[in-house]
């Protein structure tokens, strides 16, 4: 606890204690003052997230259709889950979601690493390019996912025009609309989007090292392969872990990009749970069978989660 | 040594030029955006592509500035966007230095579950939120907006501005209380003026993110009254097929404010946010 002795430390300061002239400035010299500064956040937490996420979850043992309000809105059990089960969308957006998150998460992990070891180098001008870098993580997804669909469109297309001219394709591609390549493609979007919030993160670990273990390791004789393996990456092991887990927790919530990309389709090819999740609820207002969705989407990734840091011997 | 001279020479000569593709990589489709918004719409749906505009124009900008509900949805982002920086500045700005400066029972564990709370899918939170707005009469209101904002980024400002208070020395507090200085009056008047940077930087962060955000503004809007640039953006693009140079004009004119503040700011955002990092 944080009364005044302890804070204030020494017995002779009591003499010097503050006299408060407002009323703030009065409640401020309370002995639970750290407590009072954090109470209106966790008010604001329980109202606006953790009341709404049981609610979430406990709407999804109920029918509540919107738009059938003549079934009324009565809790049914387990009705939901079982009704997922068979239903053979959730299946293919399940396997949809770990496809997603596992190509996006390692095209932006090799890609901002290797971002990051260039970008350490102490050469002029690298400094200014690690900043400048950062601008596509700062777009907002309309913008970024209009872009590529720009650039990707089959007849105007700046890139299916680069394609032809280079002689890999003989016509312009609809990227997005063909079932064998929308996934990826939109992997390769995100992956412009997100992949610098791993190089910010990489390049400020590498700063991080001390120089001396580098010189230590080559008065040793380590090549550069020898101290990247036992210098660079046991220090960043728990950058690399936080970012990596944050990453995903990132890409299985948010169904922002793919939305605005292809909506899920063509043919549910890009659909992911999240997603399917929001539209069940956006498009179709069935708020129960929605809220189910995101119920197992939230238990699946935190066992993931688990299991991760586990895997990792990492604890906290 | 001229071998290894050489071999020096080649690493910088392979350390550009990655650079310089990461560089390419994560700025030509951001440029690409900007060469069509200058171009006239016969260029841009002409057969044979064309690479920069022939007669550049800004015929978008003022088209889709002054034929379609465009300010209308950015006012309504500007003000979604500040309730909420409004409402993580003040709420959150008091928990980050409390969880910074003071010790109590349960901070470890507080901290964490602040975290853990991001974890929850916004898709789970959504749907009561929708209820619970509609039943405050708070649905499609700017206010509503905000609050679900805040739902996620009050936990991410906490975080990043303790960072930042963590750099105060504990003592200062100490010293001008010994100068006669209350509580408030120590974190008013001595030390937000040493984080006044890492404020900025956060309040921005957090800022950028309202203004960027989709999914909840498309499910928790329903008219022109509350809807944000996004949606407003999206909406135009599937209702009216919205001509590629107007939305190529709209996207730029709705970055740019984001662009000129993180410019303003990027150092301290940078630090912020890998304050973490550092430490490991």
């Amino acid at each position: 606890m944080t009364d005044n002795a302890t804070r204030a430390g020494l017995p002779t300061t009591r003499r010097f204690l503050p006299r408060p002239e407002t009323w703030l400035g009065h409640i401020s010299e309370h002995r639970h003052w750290a407590y009072f500064l954090i109470v209106p956040s966790i008010l604001f937490i329980f109202v606006i997230i953790l009341y709404p996420t049981a609610n979430g979850i406990v709407l999804s043992f109920r029918e509540m259709r919107l738009t059938r309000p003549d079934l009324g809105t009565d809790f049914v059990g387990l009705r939901q889950y079982a009704d997922m089960l068979s239903d053979p969308v959730f299946w293919v957006a399940l396997y949809n979601t770990v496809k997603w998150a596992t190509a996006a998460v390692l095209l932006e992990f090799i890609l901002g690493f290797a971002a990051a070891l260039t970008l350490n180098r102490d050469l002029p001008g690298m400094k200014v390019i690690a900043v400048l870098i950062l601008l596509p993580w700062f777009l907002p997804n309309v913008v970024a996912g209009n872009i590529w669909a720009l650039m990707l469109d089959p007849r105007l297309g700046v890139l299916n025009d680069i394609f032809v001219r280079l002689g890999f394709l003989s016509e312009g591609m609809a990227w997005l609309a063909d079932p064998d390549t929308a996934l990826w493609t939109a992997v390769v979007i995100e992956a412009w989007h997100g992949y610098p919030f791993f190089a910010l993160l990489f390049l400020a670990a590498l700063k991080g090292i001390p120089k001396d273990h580098y010189k230590a390791a080559a008065v040793d004789g380590a090549g550069a392969i020898q101290s990247f393996w036992h210098i660079t990456l046991p220090a960043m092991k728990m950058v690399i872990a936080a970012a990596v887990i944050l990453r995903v927790i990132g890409l299985v919530n948010s169904p922002e990009l793919l939305l605005i990309l292809t909506g899920g389709g063509p043919g549910n090819t890009t659909q992911v749970l999240s997603l399917y999740a929001f539209q069940t609820a956006y498009l179709r207002f069935d708020f129960g069978y929605a809220g189910a969705l995101s119920v197992v989407m939230f238990i699946i990734l935190m066992a993931f989660c688990i299991l991760y840091l586990r895997f990792l011997r990492i604890r906290d | 040594m001229a071998s290894l001279k050489r071999s020096n020479r080649m690493k910088t000569v392979g350390a550009y030029a990655v650079a310089f593709f990461f560089l390419f990589f994560g700025l030509a489709p951001i440029v690409w955006l900007i060469i069509t918004s200058l171009k006239p719409e016969h260029e841009i749906v002409n057969r044979t592509l064309t690479y920069y505009p022939h007669d550049p124009i800004l015929t978008n900008y003022v088209d889709i500035w002054n034929q379609s509900s465009f300010p209308t949805l950015m006012m309504n982002s500007f003000i979604t966007t500040t309730m909420t920086v409004v409402i993580c500045v003040v709420i959150g700005t008091l928990a980050a230095y409390s969880f910074s400066q003071y010790r109590f029972p349960g901070k470890h564990a507080l901290l964490i579950f602040y975290l853990v709370v991001r974890m929850f899918p916004a898709v789970l939170m959504i749907i009561p939120l929708f209820l619970i707005l509609r039943a405050f009469g708070l649905l499609d209101s700017h206010l509503g907006l905000a609050l679900a904002y805040t739902s996620f980024l009050m936990p991410l400002f906490i975080w990043m501005m303790k960072g930042f208070f963590d750099t105060v020395p504990v003592e200062l507090e100490k010293a001008a209380r010994i100068d006669g200085c209350t509580r408030v009056g120590a974190l008013v008047r001595v030390i937000m003026p040493l984080v006044r940077n890492g404020l900025a930087a956060t309040a921005i962060f957090v800022a950028i993110a309202a203004w960027n955000e989709y999914m909840f503004a498309l499910m928790l809007t329903t008219s022109s009254g509350s809807r944000t640039w996004p949606v407003g953006l999206q909406l135009m693009i599937g209702e009216f097929q919205l001509p590629w140079g107007l939305l190529a004009a709209g996207g730029i004119i709705s970055i740019i404010p984001v662009i000129i503040l993180f410019a303003l700011v990027q150092q301290t955002m940078v630090r912020g946010l890998t304050a973490g990092a550092v430490k490991g």
